[in-house]
């Protein structure tokens, strides 16, 4: 009873050496705390400026490109004389719609394919499925630019080189491994006894998919097709080499590279970066869900 | 009842993933596994080194033996095969065109036979662009026969109907189309083959009698594209450029990214703000990259005006030149850095998350400082995630390509990716570029499978 009290006295009136240590810490954790303010703004600086010098140059007028030293947003004028510039060049507006028709191909046939699979892992244990896992990891860790070359050839002589479908169909080769890894973990972190429970209360299984675990996992599946759409758009080295007259917006700008003009490259290099500054924002949070999965 | 329906319901979830799986095993079998076979083959298939002799003159006819590609032949006999109508479509083989004509012989009398089309100049079409009339061409050879050879068949074996003198006018009355057969005969490995071989194979000289096997009909295995891979003028820069890089950037990309990952864990308020701008360039084409980092290296770009601005050079530097190689692979170090520490970053991060809260708080409670906590609790336990970042990183690594092609325009330094590229794309060489691309895969194989192997190795010694 009393060696209780004496603990409880003891807890209740700190000692001043007990009180030292706490202000102690407190104070190195605070200066902990600045000095990680401080890194994560430098690196902040270290991503931001480069986008901002290559901005600059795409928004201004294209005398301000050429000039010497060169100025940055908001001293230098705003103008889109040089995007204007860059999207009236030829090829620029049909790579732009091969672009998107390509990625938009890719995303939607990726999680056709991808989601069945990302669900039976995450849903079934199964003969095999440690098998299907780390061959999936695998492929995911071959290189690209072996698949272009053979898949070329292929195409020429299946007659469907140079199109939008057929690099399509490579794009979502590319993109499969990474979608079923990421779409099985999206599945995963719902739970499986809201499926059960919505069977027990006379659900099928495929209502239950449709109506209980489908709008859970919407977002999580809208991440993967966003991240999906700017793989696809990002893609250069198989988008030059499948396609001649039907070139995507990133074939067509590394293919002119040599023989334009600066501002049409800074305009150029600009508007390819414009999906991932919008859409990393909206996926975020889901990019550890995307990325993680791979190390697990 | 329950133990009843348990089977039941187990046999159906049987068979539910693996129908699940199959569209994506299907898809990834066919342009992915396929492909990889086809490529890796690719590199070291020979298509057309050997040339398969018929006993006759007839695609399905017993085999008489092989020759391979170059080999100098003797050409003993010809022989044209009719072609059917409807295999006329097949552009590959090599024909020959008889036409049917009527008009005067030497003993002018009006005949009708068969002669090659290279004997008449036509000089009519019809509206469906059939000849209907011509005349007989002069011989220009000295020692040649001056008379043009009428047969009765489409055939130079056939019967001689007549013979016509140069420029007589002629009707054209039909004609076929022939495949052309030769018997040739050569020597490989000090035996002699003679067979028939279709025409297109072989070109003859001059003569006529002799000839060379320009293009087999069978592939066999080959290392020439490797050894044209390898006495290419750029490989070795290539492959020395691609693993400096990699050697360069990846500690840099690695310390970076554990920083980043730092920040982000410190339950900082505008975490997420980091998080954002960290990511950024996750979703950055290396193409955007090597466009954003020239405009900074360029001669009249921000590095030179802001050294000009603090008053540090008075007139702007040349940084991407053939003679300034280093400034060249610093511009692609830092780009590289840039845009691919985001990966690294979010594996690390995501592996950090699954450290547990309270065994970093009992170490900072017992007074561990930061580097510490990171170099004994933190790195061991990230080990895994690691592992991944490095294999993928490395393998991502090699492929660098369009930042390099943007920062030195392809030809003053150079990577394997982009020789591969070239290859396929300015030089139309499959095969070499096949073998680039197979040389990326088996360098990305050998590093991952180190990694794997010095990680595994160190857990061994730690245990």
């Amino acid at each position: 009873m009393t060696g209780a009290v004496d603990v409880q006295s003891q807890v209740g009136q700190v000692s001043p050496e007990v009180k030292a240590i706490h202000r102690r810490l407190k104070r190195r954790q605070s200066i902990t705390r600045a000095l990680t303010y401080l890194v994560g703004i430098l690196i902040s600086l270290w991503v931001l400026i480069p986008i901002l010098f290559i901005a600059s140059l795409a928004l201004t007028t294209p005398a301000e490109v050429r000039s010497y030293p060169k100025g940055i947003l908001p001293f230098i004028p705003l103008s889109t004389e040089t995007m204007a510039f860059f999207l009236s060049s030829k090829g620029i507006i049909p790579g732009i719609r091969n672009s998107i028709v390509v990625a938009l191909i890719t995303l939607i046939l990726s999680i056709l394919i991808a989601a069945p699979a990302g669900y039976a892992i995450s849903r079934f244990l199964f003969r095999g499925r440690d098998v299907f896992r780390l061959s999936i990891l695998a492929v995911r860790a071959f290189p690209i630019v072996i698949l272009s070359i053979p898949l070329a050839v292929v195409f020429l002589q299946a007659g469907i080189y140079d199109s939008v479908y057929s690099l399509a169909l490579m794009h979502t080769a590319l993109a499969l491994p990474t979608t079923i890894l990421v779409l099985s973990s999206v599945f995963s972190s719902i739970p499986y006894e809201l499926e059960e429970a919505a069977m027990v209360f006379g659900c099928s299984p495929f209502q239950a998919f449709r109506y209980v675990v489908l709008p859970l996992v919407m977002p999580g599946i809208a991440a993967s097709a966003i991240f999906t759409f700017v793989l696809s758009w990002n893609e250069v080295f198989a988008a030059t080499i499948l396609t001649i007259e039907n070139r995507t917006l990133p074939a067509q700008v590394l293919v002119t590279l040599n023989q334009s003009s600066e501002p049409y490259q800074f305009a150029g290099g600009f508007f390819m970066m414009i999906p991932a500054l919008i859409f990393i924002f909206f996926i975020r949070r889901y990019l550890f869900n995307m990325w993680g999965q791979i190390s697990k | 009842m329950s133990t009843a329906s348990r089977p039941k319901g187990r046999k159906k979830i049987n068979w539910a993933p693996y129908l699940l799986i199959l569209p994506s095993l299907i898809y990834l079998a066919l342009f992915f596994g396929w492909p990889m076979v086809r490529g890796l083959i690719l590199a070291v298939r020979d298509d057309g080194a050997l040339l398969t002799l018929r006993s006759e003159a007839e695609h399905n006819s017993s085999l008489a033996g092989q020759l391979p590609r170059g080999t100098q032949v003797g050409i003993l006999d010809r022989q044209g095969n009719l072609i059917p109508q409807e295999e006329l479509g097949q552009s590959n083989l090599l024909t020959e065109v008889w036409f049917q004509i009527r008009g005067q012989d030497t003993e002018g009398q009006t005949i009708e036979g068969w002669t090659p089309e290279r004997r008449i100049r036509v000089r009519e079409s019809d509206e469906s662009g059939a000849p209907v009339s011509g005349s007989v061409r002069s011989i220009l050879a000295s020692d040649a026969d001056p008379l043009t050879r009428i047969y009765t068949e489409a055939d130079e074996d056939s019967e001689v109907v007549g013979r016509m003198e140069a420029r007589t006018p002629v009707e054209i009355l039909d004609q076929a189309t022939l495949e052309v057969w030769l018997l040739i005969s050569g020597e490989y490995e000090n035996k002699t083959i003679e067979g028939w071989v279709p025409a297109r194979y072989i070109r003859a000289l001059s003569d006529g009698t002799q000839g060379r096997i320009e293009q087999g009909d069978k592939s066999r295995f080959t290392t020439r594209y490797i050894q044209r891979m390898v006495n290419d003028r750029f490989f070795w820069p290539a492959l020395r450029t691609t693993l400096l890089l990699i050697v360069l950037i990846i500690p840099a990309q690695f310390v970076l990214a554990i920083i980043m990952a730092l920040v982000i864990q410190a339950d900082l308020k505008g975490s997420g703000f980091f998080l954002y701008i960290f990511a950024i360039a996750l979703g950055v084409s290396d193409l955007a990259v090597g466009i954003l980092w020239y405009s900074i290296f360029t001669q009249s770009g921000y590095l030179n005006s802001i050294l000009q601005g603090l008053g540090l050079i008075d007139s702007p530097i040349i940084y991407l030149s053939a003679n300034t190689r280093y400034w060249i692979l610093i511009a692609v170090w830092l780009a590289e850095v840039w845009r691919a520490t985001a990966l690294v970053m979010v594996i690390i991060v995501a592996g950090m998350q699954a450290i547990s809260r309270e065994v970093l708080e009992a170490a900072e409670v017992f007074g561990a400082t930061l580097w510490q906590r990171v170099r004994y609790i933190i790195l061991p336990l990230l080990r895994p995630s690691l592992q991944v970042a490095l294999i993928l990183r490395t393998i991502l690594a090699f492929q660098v390509f369009a930042v390099v092609i943007v920062l030195s325009g392809g030809d003053v330094m150079t990577v394997l990716a982009n020789e591969t590229y070239r290859q396929y794309y300015e030089l139309r060489n499959f095969n070499v570029a096949a073998a680039y691309a197979s040389l990326i895969l088996l360098l990305s194989m050998i590093t991952s499978f180190f990694y794997l192997r010095t990680v595994r190795a160190q857990e061994e010694v730690a245990e």
